[in-house]
This record gives structure tokens, sequence and C-alpha cells, in this order.
């Protein structure tokens, strides 16, 4: 029965091909299709969010949480409204995580604040007895290294169209002339953190300037819906 | 070999020498049959550069099978899928709405205790993190629920003034009242409000309104104070006041489970 395909070599292939990328291509498909585009709302991450994202994968915080929520009663109750594809649009690269060790983390935002988060990463078991989560008592003291999240806001916005250029979102180009107003606008951003927070060292190095790294990583968890 | 007694690594041990040995006779069955056996059958008319293939007929059941998985394939792709279509969200909305009305004709006509544990359940999950398993704030990190809803929580209320539930009335100072004033005002406020009205009151009317209702949402009905009413209330709109940020819940819980919540919170500070 396959005698006459065998004998027609290019044929063969050619047939072959296209079986194939048929299964390739309704894996493609469904990714040009508008509901991969960014969801409405979705904005692309400040300069502090983006030090605090570098923060967050600097310490692996990913290996322990995940950032999807999946379309499970169980889940949507202690986390919120599931997932959807287009609220990544402008994560790069996405931190969807693949282990639970802690709760997960896609809609923290919604339920932790400021001030929680500051007793949390100073020390977990002074406001959940027994966790297991490491205190994370350096980002008190580190600083973070705003001039890397520039570079990665503007790679972003130059190699991946995230379209920094709204009302909000700082200038990026020239990084000589447009640093500073960026930098002073993560600072801004920063202090209304460092009002929240108790802990005098993080005030006063908010208030001389530096941005330790627990206030952009707070400000990351903080954008998370 | 202390790793034996361990009837796993037995098993494992059998299935290995099993396999070794099958594999021993099969392989030997077919190098035997090589050598000796003169292949017979129909040869297929083609052949390649001397090379030749015997027609071999495909077994009927695998081919039928095959051919009708393909058939399958065909009916899922073009009509099965696409008219019939499972999806995730589907499922997830159909279980959803049948949980949720499940729940709500369940629990609609719930008594106090079954609200209470319910809400004990809601709280460890949603609210202990930051007001503690046992509701105390944990060192003024949030409110003590042990004293809020109570008359000593009005009388915290009235010392230190209020803020951040987002009424448009705004803050409420600190210090109306004190002494023995205050205290008069907080046990008529926690007791709902029932019976003689205390000639002080006339303090906290001016923004309340003189039955404590909020003169219609400018500030918050206190004659639902130490009700799961109010409650809801605070879960609703979230407040960002003195101690810190306590989140809101507006659409996260379900009516039935704000007052569960609101019912166990309250036993806290009720002393029940
Ligand atoms: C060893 C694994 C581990 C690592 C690494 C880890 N966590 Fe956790 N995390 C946990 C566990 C377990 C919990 C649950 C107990 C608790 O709340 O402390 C948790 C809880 C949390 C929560 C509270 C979430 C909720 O819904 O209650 C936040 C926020 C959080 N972690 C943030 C972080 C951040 C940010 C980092 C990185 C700096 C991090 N975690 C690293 C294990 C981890
Ligand atoms: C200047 C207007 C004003 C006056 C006078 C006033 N209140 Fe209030 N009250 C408010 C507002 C506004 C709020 C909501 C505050 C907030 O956003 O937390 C409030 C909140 C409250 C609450 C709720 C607190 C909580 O824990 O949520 C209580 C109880 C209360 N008032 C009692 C009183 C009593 C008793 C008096 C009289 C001694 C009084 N108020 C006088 C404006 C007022
Ligand atoms: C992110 C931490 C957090 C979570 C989660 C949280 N709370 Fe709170 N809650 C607070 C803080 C902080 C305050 C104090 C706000 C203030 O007055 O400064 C507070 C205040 C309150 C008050 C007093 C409000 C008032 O008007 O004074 C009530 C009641 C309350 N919470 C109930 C709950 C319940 C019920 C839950 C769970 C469904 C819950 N909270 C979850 C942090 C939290």
């Amino acid at each position: 029965m396959f005698h006459w395909l065998e004998k027609r070599p290019f044929f063969f292939s050619v047939g072959v091909f296209l079986v194939i990328a048929f299964a390739g291509l309704i894996e493609i498909v469904p990714d040009f299709a508008q509901a991969s585009r960014p969801v409405a709302g979705t904005k692309p991450y400040t300069l502090l969010q983006i030090a605090g994202r570098q923060t967050y994968i600097k310490d692996s915080c990913n290996a322990c949480h995940s950032q999807l929520i999946r379309p499970f009663k169980s889940e949507t109750d202690r986390y919120g409204p599931y997932s959807l594809s287009g609220e990544y649009a402008y994560d790069r690269p996405f931190l969807w995580g693949s282990k639970r060790t802690g709760p997960d983390l896609h809609r923290v935002g919604e339920y932790r604040t400021t001030d929680w988060h500051e007793n949390h990463m100073w020390e977990p078991t002074s406001v959940v007895p027994g966790s297991i989560m490491p205190a994370y008592k350096h980002m008190f003291h580190q600083n973070v290294d705003l001039e890397t999240a520039y570079a990665e806001a503007l790679t972003d916005k130059i190699v991946f169209n995230v379209p920094y250029d709204q009302p909000g979102m700082p200038k990026l180009g020239n990084s000589k002339e447009d640093f500073p107003a960026a930098q002073k606008m993560a600072l801004e951003e920063a202090k209304k953190i460092a009002a929240e927070m108790k802990n005098q060292d993080v005030k006063d190095a908010v208030a001389r300037g530096e941005i330790p790294e627990i206030v952009a990583l707070i400000a990351y968890l903080n954008s998370l819906h | 070999m202390n790793w034996l007694s361990d009837n796993v690594n037995q098993l494992a041990l059998l299935g290995a020498a099993v396999i070794l040995i099958l594999t021993i006779y099969v392989a030997g069955k077919y190098i035997r049959q090589m050598k000796t056996e003169k292949s017979t059958g129909v040869l297929a008319e083609e052949n390649w550069d001397g090379i030749g293939e015997y027609k071999n007929e495909l077994p009927a059941g695998w081919a039928y099978t095959f051919l009708g998985t393909i058939i399958w394939g065909m009916w899922y792709m073009i009509a099965g899928y696409p008219v019939d279509g499972y999806s995730q969200i589907g499922e997830y909305n159909d279980e959803v709405a049948q949980h949720t009305k499940m729940f709500e004709s369940k629990w609609a006509n719930a008594d106090h205790e079954t609200l209470k544990a319910m809400g004990e359940g809601v709280y460890l999950v949603q609210c202990s993190p930051c007001h503690g398993i046992a509701g105390d704030g944990m060192d003024g990190k949030a409110a003590d629920l042990t004293v809020w809803g109570s008359a000593d929580g009005v009388l915290e209320t009235i010392k230190k003034g209020s803020k951040g539930l987002g009424f448009p009335m705004g803050e409420m100072p600190a210090g109306l009242l004190s002494g023995d004033a205050a205290k008069k005002v907080a046990e008529y406020v926690a007791g709902g409000m029932k019976g003689e009205q205390p000639a002080e009151f006339a303090t906290c009317a001016g923004c309340h309104g003189p039955d404590g209702k909020g003169m219609g949402g400018m500030a918050p009905d206190i004659s639902t104070y130490g009700s799961p009413d109010f409650v809801q209330m605070v879960l609703d709109h979230g407040k960002k006041g003195f101690i810190g940020t306590m989140v809101s819940f507006k659409g996260r819980l379900t009516p039935i489970q704000e007052k569960a919540v609101g019912t166990y919170i309250l036993s806290l500070s009720h002393g029940e």
C-alpha cells in the first residue's frame, strides 16, 4: 500500500514534512491570537520594581514560590483569580516557577502589605509561626543596582517593544541624559514605601538617596496583582 | 548487603534479573533463527540494488485500530473539539458555579456555632498571617481583635481616633471624649445603641448622625459596631490606619464567609 510513496522519495519527504508541520502549527498559531496580548491594565515595571524583580531572582525566591494561579477552585480561593497569559506580557523572563515550597505569589500584592512584608522578610516566624522560609535580613542594608535595572528596562523597550513611553514611566533612551531623571523617579517611589516601613536604617538610607533591596523588593511584590 | 533488606530493592533486583534473562533468551532465539532459517514469502515487485522486500501484510487488528484513530482524530479536530469543546476554564466555571449554589443553599441559614466554626477556618487561612493565630495582632502588627468590636474597642477609637476606611468624612480626631463620658458612650455604642442615649453622644452625632447610622454614608454606621455587618463593611473597604494597612477583601470572600469570619472575630472580643 505504501510502495507507491516509497518509490517517490521527494513527494514522500514533502508529505512527511506537512504532517509534522501541522502538529507544530497547532501549537504555534494560538500564540499569534489576541488572547496572548497584554491584558488591559497590565503595566510595564517601573525601575524600582525591576530592581526588586532582580533581587527576587538573585535570591531565588522563584525556587520556592510560583507565580501562576491555576484554574482550580482551591487555588482561586486562596490566591485570587486564575492567571492569564497576557498578564505576563512584560515579564522577561517569566517567573512561573515549578515548585511551591511556599505559596503562590502572583497576586500577593492584593492581600499582603508593605508593613507585613517588612516583618516577614526580616523574620518570617515573627508573623507565621513555624514558617520554614529563610529570613532575608541582608536586604535591609544592601542597596540595589539601579543602573542594571535601567539597562534591563531599556533592553525591554528596544528589543521587545515594551511600551515605556507613557505617563508614570521613566524616560528611556540616552542613558547619560535620561538616567538621572529615572533614578530620581525611582527614589520618589522608594520614599513612599519607606514611609510605610518601620526600620530606621532603611528610612535613613532612603533619605540619603540610597535604595535598599528590601524597598525595591516590596515595590515589586506590591505590583503583583 | 544491608540494602537487600529493603523490599523495594529486592523487587528491583528481581525485575532486573528477569529482564536480563528474557533479553538473553529472546536475542538468542532470533540469532539462532537468523543462522538456520530460510526466508519464505512473496517478494514485492520493486527491489533496490538487488535488495528485495517481502510483502508483509499488517496484522488486521492493528491496522483497523490505526485507521480508527485517524478517523477519530479527524472528527476530533473538525467537530469534536470546536463544537463540543472542553476547556479547562469552562470546567472551572462549572465547578465554581456548582459549588457556589450548593454552598449558598446549604449555609443560607447557618446558626451561630456553624458560622463561628466556618469563620475560624477562613480566619486561619486569610487573616492569621497579619492578625496572629490568637487574633491579638501580634504586638501591634495589626488591629488587636481581642479588643476591637467591644466597648474597649470603641474606647480605644475615641482615645486614638480613626482613619483609613475611606469615608467622605475623612478622619475621626483623637480624644473627643475622656473619662466617664467616653466610657458611657463606648458602652452605649458597643451595646448596639439600644436604650437611652447618653447626652455625651451629641459629640459623636455631629458626624455619625443622631442615630449613629453615619448620615447616609458620610461616616461609618456605628449602630452596627460589634456586629458582623460592621466587619463586612471593614472587609469591603480595607483600612489604612495608624497601625498599618488592612487589605480589602472585596470580592475575595462570599457574603456568607464574610459574615462567618465576622462572627468568629467578634467572638474573640465578646468573650464567647
Ligand atoms: C526555602 C523556600 C523559600 C524561599 C527561598 C523563599 N520563600 Fe517565601 N515562603 C516560603 C514558605 C514555606 C512560606 C509560607 C510560610 C510563611 O508565610 O512564611 C513563604 C511565604 C512567603 C510569602 C507570604 C505569602 C502568603 O500568601 O502568605 C511571601 C510574600 C514570600 N514568601 C516571599 C518570598 C520572597 C520575596 C522570597 C525571596 C527573597 C522568598 N519568599 C523566598 C518559602 C520560601
Ligand atoms: C469629626 C467627625 C467624627 C466625630 C465627631 C466622631 N467620629 Fe467616629 N468616625 C468618624 C469617621 C470619619 C470614621 C471612619 C474613620 C476611618 O476611616 O477609620 C469614624 C469611625 C468610628 C468608629 C469605627 C472605628 C473602627 O474601628 O473602625 C467608631 C466606633 C466611632 N467612629 C465612634 C465614634 C464615637 C463614639 C464618637 C463620639 C465620641 C465619634 N465616633 C465621633 C468621624 C467622626
Ligand atoms: C495584610 C495583613 C492583614 C490581613 C491579611 C488582614 N488584616 Fe485585618 N488589619 C490589618 C491591619 C494592619 C489592621 C489595622 C489597620 C489600622 O487601623 O491601622 C487591620 C484591622 C482590622 C480590623 C479593624 C478595622 C477597624 O475598622 O479598625 C478588622 C475588623 C480586621 N482587620 C479584620 C480582618 C479580617 C476578618 C481579616 C481576614 C478576612 C483580616 N483582617 C485580614 C492587617 C490585615
